[in-house]
């Protein structure tokens, strides 16, 4: 096990080099001139910093959430808390608003997440405490919602403002620079150290509400903890650059095909290696249509979606 | 010494009384099976038991102090539950699952996760998927992680459900070696009332009520058992002290 964690280190390691000299101009790091420079240290690097923030908060969302909804299916956008993030940053984009300049549309997207997250909680309230099936019900639900009003949205707006809205959907890293990075890292390594702190928690979480009570856990405050924890993740996430698909829901899963099922393994490596995949992802966007991107969610998807049909059909891998 | 003891404890679902002014109690190292038909409170009795669940009246006591005085793991090295469906949502090991026994302590006491499955007879499977264990097996690694745990009451929900014969003798003799070894005392739900002379005591329930309560011999008698299951039902005893029961 020992050798396959420093695997996925070390291709973590690779990819973020990789990312960071590859793309429409390989960049050779031993003879670094004016431009080049400034094409990897204002350009390059917080991109793939900003993928990798991003593939991290998903991927340990993922593995927090699959373990206290005790489904092995679920996504971090479950919650609807990207759909709350869409619709409230596509009304930001289509009203061209720029109250808050650069960070308009991040802020919008942050503040329809968390909002999304506020309602979620309070949906699934009952008796004292938050409970999975509640909690997954009004996610679907509200989704749902906020996916029709988008699409009306949508369906009523100018041509440019719909292609941007697309765009920032489906994830965009063009625009990434360093002034969103530090809010990020913030928020990302926040909401990580909650779930790790309470991963002990989790493990107990995932064997049933009374078995977390037997080992002494109270399961509605472990998992008030859990749900803020992912919440914080998922909704930086979304801000730093849009919808990504898969990440939260796969890596998981190859992790525990790794290391195990313990959470306080799973979350961290979920993290490495959902922010080497969506780095991974970012480059083959830039590169592989280029002058063209093709936006990293899509990628994702298509590496992604016939995967999760593999898993559907291979039950065993889900522990059942 | 009574180490649990619930008194007039009372609790409803959805405002409907379902445990009326219970009381029930179980010494060191003793073996008590809670027997009643469907629906007659024994689940409801072991949560209540373990704390999960709240009385609405009554109080339950833990060693002489209030099972709700105490901290979550303080909880945890007394009593222990396990329910009756022992569900997982994600591929855990069996070694993973046990070590889970040693979170309410902040320094490990004795006992180690190895020493925990050689006791159950698992020692060969600590690193198998617990999904890939027999029904048996898994209920004998849920237990393990009990014994870690140190709890000196167990709480059980049916153990036995869904064991054929030869798992559920294996189980209850192993039950029985671990109250002799480590002292620690249990409370089952049994549906079978055919085990019933394998427990030091017998609680009979029906609509929330103790029925009965004492020696098996002395309390399953075949008038008890028309009244509590609404069957005839005849017994025969045996030799060596056991009970064969047919309609």
């Amino acid at each position: 096990m020992r050798k396959r964690v420093l695997f996925l280190v070390i291709s973590s390691v690779v990819i973020f080099s990789g990312s960071v000299l590859i793309g429409p101009e390989v960049i050779n790091p031993f003879s670094l001139g004016g431009t080049d420079r400034t094409i990897i240290i204002s350009i390059r690097i917080p991109r793939v910093v900003t993928s990798m923030l991003m593939g991290a908060a998903l991927g340990a969302s993922g593995a927090v959430l699959q373990g206290f909804l005790r489904n092995p299916l679920a996504d971090p956008y479950i919650l609807g808390l990207s759909g709350g993030a869409a619709l409230m940053a596509t009304t930001g984009i289509l009203l061209g608003s720029t109250v808050f300049g650069l960070f308009t549309i991040p802020l919008f997207a942050f503040i329809g997440s968390i909002t999304t997250g506020l309602l979620v909680g309070f949906m699934a309230y009952r008796r004292g405490g938050l409970w999975p099936e509640r909690l997954l019900l009004a996610g679907v639900g509200l989704g749902f919602l906020f996916s029709a009003v988008l699409m009306l949205l949508m369906s009523v707006s100018s041509d440019e403002g719909l292609r941007r809205a697309i765009h920032w959907i489906f994830g965009d890293l063009s625009m990434s620079d360093w002034s969103l990075i530090p809010y990020g890292v913030v928020i990302i390594i926040l909401g990580l150290s909650l779930s790790l702190w309470r991963a002990k928690a989790l493990n107990a979480l995932i064997l049933g509400d009374e078995i977390a009570h037997s080992l002494g856990f109270s399961p509605f405050k472990e998992r008030f903890i859990l749900f803020v924890s992912v919440c914080l993740m998922t909704a930086a996430s979304v801000s730093l650059g849009g919808i990504v698909g898969f990440i939260g829901l796969l890596m998981p899963h190859i992790v525990r095909f790794v290391s195990g099922a313990d959470s306080r393994v799973v979350i961290p490596l979920s993290a490495l290696a959902g922010a080497s995949m969506l780095a991974l992802a970012d480059t083959i966007g830039r590169t592989v249509v280029a002058p063209m991107e093709l936006p990293s969610g899509i990628i994702t998807a298509i590496i992604g979606a016939p995967y999760f049909l593999y898993l559907l059909r291979k039950q065993e891998i889900l522990g059942r | 010494m009574n180490i649990l003891v619930m008194e007039r404890v009372s609790f409803s679902y959805n405002e409907r009384p379902f445990i009326r002014s219970l009381d029930f109690c179980t010494g060191e190292a003793e073996i008590v099976a809670l027997l009643g038909p469907n629906g007659s409170g024994k689940s409801t009795i072991l949560k209540l038991a373990a704390g999960i669940l709240r009385p609405e009246t009554g109080r339950i006591m833990l060693w002489n102090k209030d099972i709700f005085s105490y901290r979550g793991k303080d909880r945890a090295k007394l009593i222990s539950y396990l329910p009756q469906i022992l569900d997982f949502g994600l591929p855990f090991t069996v070694k993973e699952l046990v070590s889970m026994g040693l979170y309410p302590y902040d320094i490990a006491p004795g006992l180690t996760v190895d020493d925990a499955l050689a006791m159950v007879g698992l020692g060969d499977r600590a690193d198998t998927l617990i999904a890939e264990l027999s029904g048996g097996e898994r209920r004998r690694a849920f237990i393990a992680m009990t014994l870690l745990q140190g709890a000196g009451l167990l709480l059980l929900d049916e153990p036995m459900a869904n064991l054929d014969i030869k798992y559920q003798l294996e189980l209850i003799r192993l039950l029985k070696g671990l109250r002799a070894e480590k002292e620690i005392s249990m409370v089952m739900a049994l549906h079978d009332i055919n085990m019933v002379h394998h427990f030091d005591r017998v609680c009979v329930v029906k609509n929330g009520s103790v029925v009965a309560f004492g020696r098996p011999l002395e309390v399953v008698t075949e008038e008890l058992l028309r009244e509590v299951y609404e069957v005839e039902i005849k017994i025969y005893p045996q030799e060596n002290g056991t009970f064969l029961f047919g309609v």
